[in-house]
């Protein structure tokens, strides 16, 4: 036959590269319980159809090519959902996924393929960092910095991470800039291992306390969300692409309105309590308003007082911006500001409509905060607000107070205001207004104080924004379903597409 | 048998105490309300357990990160 001899040897090569770093590590991941990195790749894409880019790629070290097949990244296409992405996938099995010349030129090329096509981007994140001795010496630097946009994001299509296991080096780096980040358990994300940490630092150094789920999920709010095991993570990017386009320049995929859709209307008015100092959940009513089954929440462990939601209405992707009086009664804090800020950016550079549910007592004020930078976190979310082109709804549920009233979409920060007849829009809670007038408290002089405290309540009503036009209308609670689907129509554009200007494509991803 | 401090995410007072010491909790359960910024803001416990100790009464300030009561699982 012709081509024998090289047939055999394609077929040769070809099952020495799959069988990645030995069955010996591959039978120790698979004791633990996690999925190898092509296992990962067959989960998480449609059966079948991954395109595989580099597989005959090694290091370019001689003494490591036999050792180094794909060279620890594997790379390719293929499709979710019918629609295409790129990816790479991190082989732990082959020298840790360390970075190296080969497999860095693999990532730029998905990346730029995935840029130039339009379609999204994904890490499956594994990897120990620089691979020495490659990186040693002046040598290792020459190699360092040839592609002055390694690290530039631009927001042209969505990028997604999942961490799996030890992320040190690039995978900690594209998580950094992607716009989903899933964790599962036992995953670290750091800038060096806690071994190299606790030899830097010279004391003992916790690998969880260091870079673990609880850190990224509560305190960094460097995930998205946090799962058990390989397969959730994977299920879970597929689910996120899902509100997405494909790219920048498409509006998201629309989907059939699910039955039962508008069923729940009447139970906002259980789940809201008609006094103001009592709270709830406000993920129940964004529950009780989107489309059956449609909630997707991110970052739900991180500046809690603020929630942010993929749901869909009528089959449309929204995003949705709700404070949440269940935590710290609504008070927004640096975290939740950050958040807010962080989910318009990649709403807008979406084509995906905005909606604020609103409810807040204002700016969590304290020594914490000032510490922290709160007045630039608050004005770096004012400026991206007005740079915002997707339309942006905004519906008064309860109290909207302070500065925060600008925040939350107030005035012509939002498109359109929506009340529900129990908004109260004071400067602050009334009683706590007349101490501040009075510079006292309330057993100083109560009869005044009662009087200043109903001078400050008058006009902060549903009605006295409606009389002004600074409201377009006042609702009752179960049509706010209704009036986001119809008041979405209005605004989808009719210019050709629904695409928006991208004015915060360059926003930074993490501050 | 590790005890888990329940703490307050905001300042205020302590306006209810909703567990008795030796109750059991459950997590995302209320477990005292605070008085901050004119509302009842819940604690919520952090895992399941039960009640082992009570630091505050009501009507003691509280600050943020302070703990209310501990927990044993």
């Amino acid at each position: 036959m012709a081509f024998e001899e090289k047939l055999a040897d394609l077929a040769r090569r070809k099952s020495r590269a799959l069988a990645m770093g030995g069955e010996e590590k591959l039978a120790r991941r698979r004791a633990e319980g996690h999925l190898n990195a092509r296992e990962r790749i067959e989960q998480l894409l449609d059966p079948g159809s991954f395109l595989e880019s580099g597989l005959f790629a090694t290091s370019h070290r001689p003494e490591d090519c036999d050792r180094t097949p794909a060279d620890g990244k594997i790379a390719g296409y293929g499709k979710i959902e019918g629609r295409p992405v790129a990816l790479v996938s991190n082989d732990f099995t082959v020298m840790g996924a360390s970075s190296s010349v080969v497999n860095g030129k693999k990532i730029r090329h998905m990346r730029e393929v995935a840029t130039r096509s339009g379609m999204p981007l994904i890490f499956l994140g594994e990897s120990a960092g620089a691979r020495m001795p490659d990186r040693m010496g002046a040598a290792g630097r020459a190699i360092l910095g040839q592609d002055p946009a390694e690290y530039q994001r631009l927001r042209q299509s969505p990028w997604v991470s999942a961490l799996l296991g030890p992320c040190y080096g690039s995978s900690t780096w594209y998580a950094c800039m992607s716009d989903y980040v899933v964790m599962r358990k036992g995953a670290l994300l750091a800038v060096a291992s806690s071994r190299v940490t606790s030899m830097a630092i010279n004391q003992p150094v916790d690998a969880e306390e260091l870079g673990g789920w609880k850190l990224h999920a509560e305190t960094t709010g460097l995930t998205d969300l946090v799962v058990n095991t390989d397969e959730e993570a994977l299920a879970a990017i597929r689910r996120f692409l899902g509100y997405l386009p494909t790219n920048h320049n498409e509006a998201p995929p629309r989907r059939p309105v699910p039955e039962g859709a508008g069923k729940s209307a009447d139970r906002i008015l259980e789940i809201v309590p008609d006094n103001p100092a009592k709270v709830y959940d406000v993920r129940k009513v964004i529950e009780a308003v989107a489309d059956p089954g449609s909630m997707l929440e991110l970052k739900a462990r991180f500046g809690k007082s603020i929630s942010i939601v993929l749901a869909r209405l009528d089959g449309s992707s929204v995003g949705v911006i709700a404070n949440n009086p269940l935590f710290k009664g609504g008070a927004i804090d640096v975290d939740a500001c950050a958040k807010a800020t962080g989910f318009l950016v990649f709403c807008d550079s979406f084509n995906i409509p905005v909606v604020f549910l609103v409810d807040q007592p204002g700016f969590l004020i304290g020594l914490d905060g000032e510490r922290r930078g709160a007045p630039g976190k608050i004005i770096n979310w004012m400026n991206a607000l007005s740079l915002v082109t997707v339309p942006k709804i905004s519906v008064v549920m309860r109290k909207s107070y302070g500065q925060a009233y600008l925040n939350m979409g107030g005035g012509r920060n939002s498109d359109e205001v929506v009340c529900w007849p129990s908004a109260d829009l004071g400067f602050m809670a009334p009683a706590v207004g007349a101490n501040v007038l009075q510079g006292g408290k309330k057993s100083d002089a109560p009869g005044r104080h009662q009087q200043v405290a109903e001078e400050i309540s008058r006009d902060t009503s549903a009605w006295g924004l409606a009389s002004l036009y600074e409201a377009q209308t006042v609702i009752d609670p179960r049509e706010t379903r209704d009036c986001l689907v119809s008041l979405l129509a209005v605004y989808r554009s009719r210019h050709g597409s629904e695409v928006g200007k991208h004015l915060l494509s360059g926003w930074p991803t993490s501050y | 048998m590790a005890d888990t401090k329940i703490v307050s995410e905001v300042a205020g007072s302590v306006w209810k105490i909703l567990v008795e010491v030796g109750d059991q909790v459950s997590a995302n359960t209320p477990v005292a309300l605070i008085e901050s910024m004119k509302m009842e803001v819940p604690v919520l416990a952090s895992d399941d357990g039960l009640v082992v100790e009570i630091y505050l009464a009501v009507g003691d300030s509280i600050a943020e990160g302070q703990a209310v009561l501990a927990i044993r699982d």
